[in-house]
């Protein structure tokens, strides 16, 4: 084998030596890698930073384009580090500054969204409160229509019951409603249960009355005085009773709006010791009920 | 051979006047010195610090404008001059980082707000 001369091997191993030397000159510092790194991130396309603020991207590409120069001039000058790491900064910056004009964006469009939905709620409650509004405005209405309508009926009532008064009925107001008393004799004769003549006529005004109460429950009672036995008291009171609520529905009172009930010598208005107080206690008693009382 | 000797001399003497003059040269970065501090001042006003990424950065500007001053305290105008410069691209990095996280908490009460209001519930502000 033939050996190479001794000059060329200095040669090469000189070469070597450069070679290696210009290749470890070259690494860039770990400055110059982080702000290469950090603007790849902050000029990636569809990125905040290049979508909101893209002059400061460029900003960063100007700073880094420094660092690079000064890192072809010199590698190993301390100046290429200071470059590179205010080139990082102002990349990062770009990030930062994007991510809060991002966040503001999403602010101002979140506001936007809440005062339409806001708008949105307010326009339907109103229009919710003109509805019930509307509706109150209608009951109201028809209360009024009713009130009148009652105060009507109630003056209507009124004066029948006084034209009753007139014709020599007694008229009260008890708890259990209004009470038109009739004496039994100016009804019937003594112990009988047929209506004289002249109670007809009477009792035509009361049934003209009584066809004026709408819609409120009548009931006739029957009373006698004391004088006989219970039962054919009873039997009596049952059937005058009975005779009378005939006679005022033959006169147009609603069959199903009164009814007839015997109470005998049981609730005496007056002493029966007297003559008097018996002919007080032999009557017929037109209960008009109150409606709570049914 | 002595002419050779006293060329060499003046060679020396220029090289050495003008590396002199060239040292001396470089001006005081007072403008810098100014910038960042303002710049620190800023990041403090917006709360820098009670963001840690931000604080972290804030307190690399508060040393660098040290070691800058210092630098300018020693002569070495041109390094104080980078050193300045990287002290006010870490406080303007501060007030930003800051400002994001403020833009966001913002942003994240808004949307609460939204949903708070589709859904009929109290809002926050």
């Amino acid at each position: 084998m033939k050996r190479l001369p001794k000059s060329a091997v200095l040669t090469v191993g000189t070469l070597l030596a450069a070679c290696m030397g210009a290749c470890a000159s070259t690494q860039a510092p770990q400055e110059l890698t982080d702000a290469r790194s950090a603007y790849q991130r902050a000029q990636a396309p569809g990125g905040m930073a290049a979508e909101f603020k893209p002059d400061q991207v460029h900003e960063a590409k100007v700073a880094l384009d420094k660092a690079e120069q000064s890192f072809l001039d010199d590698p190993k000058d301390q100046k290429t580090r200071d470059l590179a790491y205010i080139a990082q900064r102002k990349a990062q910056l770009a990030e930062a500054s994007a991510s809060s004009q991002h966040a503001l964006s999403t602010k101002e469009q979140a506001d936007q969204d809440a005062k339409r939905a806001t708008k949105g709620q307010l326009a339907a409650t109103g229009q919710m409160l003109a509805s019930a509004g509307q509706a109150l405005a209608s009951t109201q209405q028809q209360l009024e229509t009713e009130k009148k309508a009652h105060a009507e009926a109630e003056a209507r009532a009124k004066d029948a019951m006084n034209r009753l008064a007139i014709a020599g009925s007694k008229v009260t107001e008890e708890p259990r409603g209004v009470v038109i008393t009739m004496p039994g004799g100016v009804l019937f004769a003594s112990g009988k249960d047929t209506l004289l003549a002249t109670a007809q006529v009477k009792l035509g005004q009361v049934a003209e009355a009584l066809k004026t109460q709408g819609d409120h429950k009548i009931v006739v009672e029957g009373h006698t005085d004391s004088q006989g036995s219970d039962t054919s008291n009873q039997l009596l009171s049952e059937r005058r009773a009975q005779a009378v609520t005939t006679f005022l529905v033959s006169r147009g009172v609603a069959a199903d709006q009164i009814r007839s009930e015997g109470v005998g010598e049981s609730r005496p208005v007056a002493d029966n010791a007297s003559q008097e107080g018996r002919a007080n206690n032999r009557r017929v008693e037109i209960v008009i009920q109150n409606i709570e009382n049914r | 051979m002595k002419s050779v000797v006293d060329r060499t001399a003046i060679a020396l003497a220029i090289v050495g006047v003008v590396g002199v003059s060239g040292c001396a040269s470089y001006p005081v970065p007072n403008t810098k010195v100014a910038s960042s501090e303002a710049a620190i001042r800023a990041a403090h006003e917006t709360g820098s610090r009670d963001v840690p990424q931000a604080a972290l950065h804030l307190k690399l500007a508060e040393e660098q404008l040290e070691q800058g001053k210092k630098l300018i305290r020693d002569n070495e105008n041109e390094r104080a001059s980078y050193v300045l410069s990287r002290a006010e691209a870490d406080a303007e990095l501060a007030l930003a980082l800051s400002r994001a996280e403020s833009s966001k908490a913002k942003a994240g009460t808004a949307l609460d707000n939204v949903r708070a209001v589709r859904s009929g519930a109290p809002t926050r502000n």
